[in-house]
């Protein structure tokens, strides 16, 4: 039976695969990058089916088992912007924010026990969560790709940068848009409202708005694209709110039905 | 832009006199038929600054970006509020976005923008058929937005949410409204049996109610309402609610929760537009040749 104590033995090995296939795509080398980068995901993967078989329950209830997927899909979407638009730095990125989630997760595991309330016992638990870890990721490497623009491109055509962002966005929109709707539908099933503007959901409406301002704003004309990454950057930070910010702030204390961790 | 901060400004100044004269927004008042003739008074206007959009600027320039990211701005701007600062039933100003006046009319706003650009596209689409893949997607997006806003909204003052609590063996037919009013029910439930379980650390593992349902309309049925699984009878929604804790497995009540909402197909539809256009979003992804 693998358990929790086991996860730094998956990590190890994912780790060292995704940074080996980091360097293979710095060296111009992508079959390798590919292979390695796959095999790191199918190894982190076993970990998070294991787990789930463990459990007797899909892992995505604390925010340890969040952030298992999130590492999770770091490198996936990672290796996904790598095929298609072949750049060298992504899988360094990816590789290493997933090494920030992972370590997260080493020095501060939560309990994974066998519990499931019944709230969280509906087929709609498992998609509305990994959809959302998957927008979660997707949006990271976008604001990535504006921290790149912002702080270390040089000066010079940016359009194609440009493109990427705004491809990333829309996919990480999409796959949060499903997320939100998913999440109404269930609640809907669960608490026989699709919508309470519970804190969570009016952070998840304040984080789809921001990032609709974004594509709205990146469609205008006469627009200022700097203007346009700081847009991302701030609707970054909203989304962390979101995720985690909520369950420490005040506001929110004892009126959220998503604070699931004790 | 400027003209847009400027619009929306001006609507939190005067929604803010609105909020100092008249109080905070009183959404009950809106019950069927009033929430039915604003809908129709709504789009009416929607359509009359559509088809006057050549004569006067302001109704042209409410279906530009220009309008439409400063009205999105001051939605965030006050939604962050709303996030930031305890939100209480009773509460008013602040404390109580929704019915905060400046907050519904920067989303009422937002809602005429969207009329305007939906009627807008509606119309160029006869000019150009063969530009579908556009097309769809942003009407899927936007008019579900509409649909799903609008409907969910108006319809809300027509939602009945009321408990009912079940005994074994005894048929109930009243139920307690929110404010604690009992309301006679079209329908009768009685408790068979009272289900549960529980993990091996003693929290609730499956809580559930056996329960045997018989409607005036003559229907008589016989099922199992569990957390995440609830039963439709006449409109009427029956949610396994709560139980008597104190009781644990050996509880002889169960509550449950009945919901009817009249407008839910409606906001449904707005819901399932918006996946649809999620996924032509993820299909075809920002590549736009037109406005680059």
């Amino acid at each position: 039976m693998v358990t929790w104590e086991q996860f730094i033995y998956f990590a190890i090995s994912s780790v060292l695969l995704w940074a080996v296939g980091a360097w293979a795509a710095w060296k111009n080398r992508p079959a390798m990058a590919y292979t390695t980068t796959v095999l790191g995901l199918l190894v982190f993967f076993a970990f998070i089916v294991s787990m789930w078989i463990s459990l007797e329950r899909p892992p995505l209830r604390t925010m340890g088992e969040t952030r298992l997927w999130y590492s999770f899909f770091l490198p996936l979407a990672g290796i996904i912007v790598y095929s298609r638009w072949k750049y060298k730095w992504i899988l360094s990125f990816s590789t290493v924010l997933a090494l920030v989630f992972i370590c997260v997760n080493l020095l501060k595991p939560e309990i994974h026990d066998k519990t499931l309330m019944p709230a969280l016992q509906s087929p709609w638990f498992a998609p509305h969560v990994i959809v959302y870890m998957f927008a979660y990721a997707v949006l990271g490497a976008a604001t990535v790709m504006a921290a790149y623009l912002l702080f270390f491109k040089a000066a010079g055509n940016r359009s194609e940068e440009y493109e990427i962002t705004d491809n990333l966005v829309y996919v990480g929109l999409a796959f949060m848009t499903f997320g939100m709707l998913f999440g109404a539908l269930w609640a809907k099933e669960a608490w026989g409202h699709y919508w309470s503007w519970d804190p969570k959901e009016t952070w998840a409406a304040i984080t789809w708005f921001a990032y609709l301002i974004y594509i709205h704003y990146r469609r205008l004309p006469k627009h200022n694209p700097h203007l346009a990454l700081w847009i991302l950057v701030i609707s970054f930070v909203l989304l962390q709110m979101c995720w985690w910010g909520i369950n420490y702030l005040p506001s929110s204390q004892g009126a959220s039905v998503h604070v699931y961790s004790n | 832009m400027k003209e847009g901060f400027l619009i929306g400004g001006g609507l939190i100044i005067a929604g803010l006199a609105l909020e100092l004269g008249v109080g905070p927004v009183v959404w009950e008042a809106f019950a069927w038929p009033v929430n039915g003739i604003v809908l129709a008074g709504f789009l009416a206007i929607i359509t009359v600054m559509f088809l006057l959009r050549k004569k006067v600027y302001a109704f042209r320039f409410i279906g530009t970006y220009e309008a439409a990211i400063p009205a999105m701005v001051y939605a965030v701007v006050l939604t962050i509020i709303m996030g930031l600062i305890r939100q209480e039933v009773d509460g008013t100003w602040l404390n109580n976005m929704l019915t905060f006046w400046p907050f519904v009319l920067i989303y009422v706003y937002i809602a005429v923008i969207l009329g305007q650009i939906i009627l807008r596209r509606i119309v160029n689409c006869q000019f150009s058929f063969f530009n579908l893949k556009r097309n769809i997607p942003f009407m899927l997006n936007h008019l579900g937005l509409f649909l799903a806003m609008t409907t969910a909204t108006l319809g809300n003052a027509d939602m009945q949410r009321v408990k009912m609590i079940t005994t074994v063996g005894e048929p109930e037919w009243r139920a307690i409204e929110p404010g604690g009013l009992i309301k006679e029910m079209p329908l009768t439930i009685e408790l068979k049996k009272f289900i549960m379980e529980t993990y091996d650390d003693g929290s609730p593992k499956r809580f559930a109610s056996e329960i045997q349902i018989q409607t005036k309309s003559g229907k008589n049925i016989e099922t199992i309402v569990d957390v995440n699984k609830p039963c439709e009878v006449d409109g009427w929604k029956i949610y396994q609610y709560g139980y008597d804790t104190q009781m644990g497995a050996q509880s002889q009540i169960s509550i449950l929760e009945l919901v009817s909402d009249p407008w839910l197909p409606f906001v449904y539809s707005g819901i399932y537009m918006m996946l649809a256009g999620a996924v032509c979003m993820f299909v075809f992804g920002g590549r736009r040749g037109d406005n680059k």
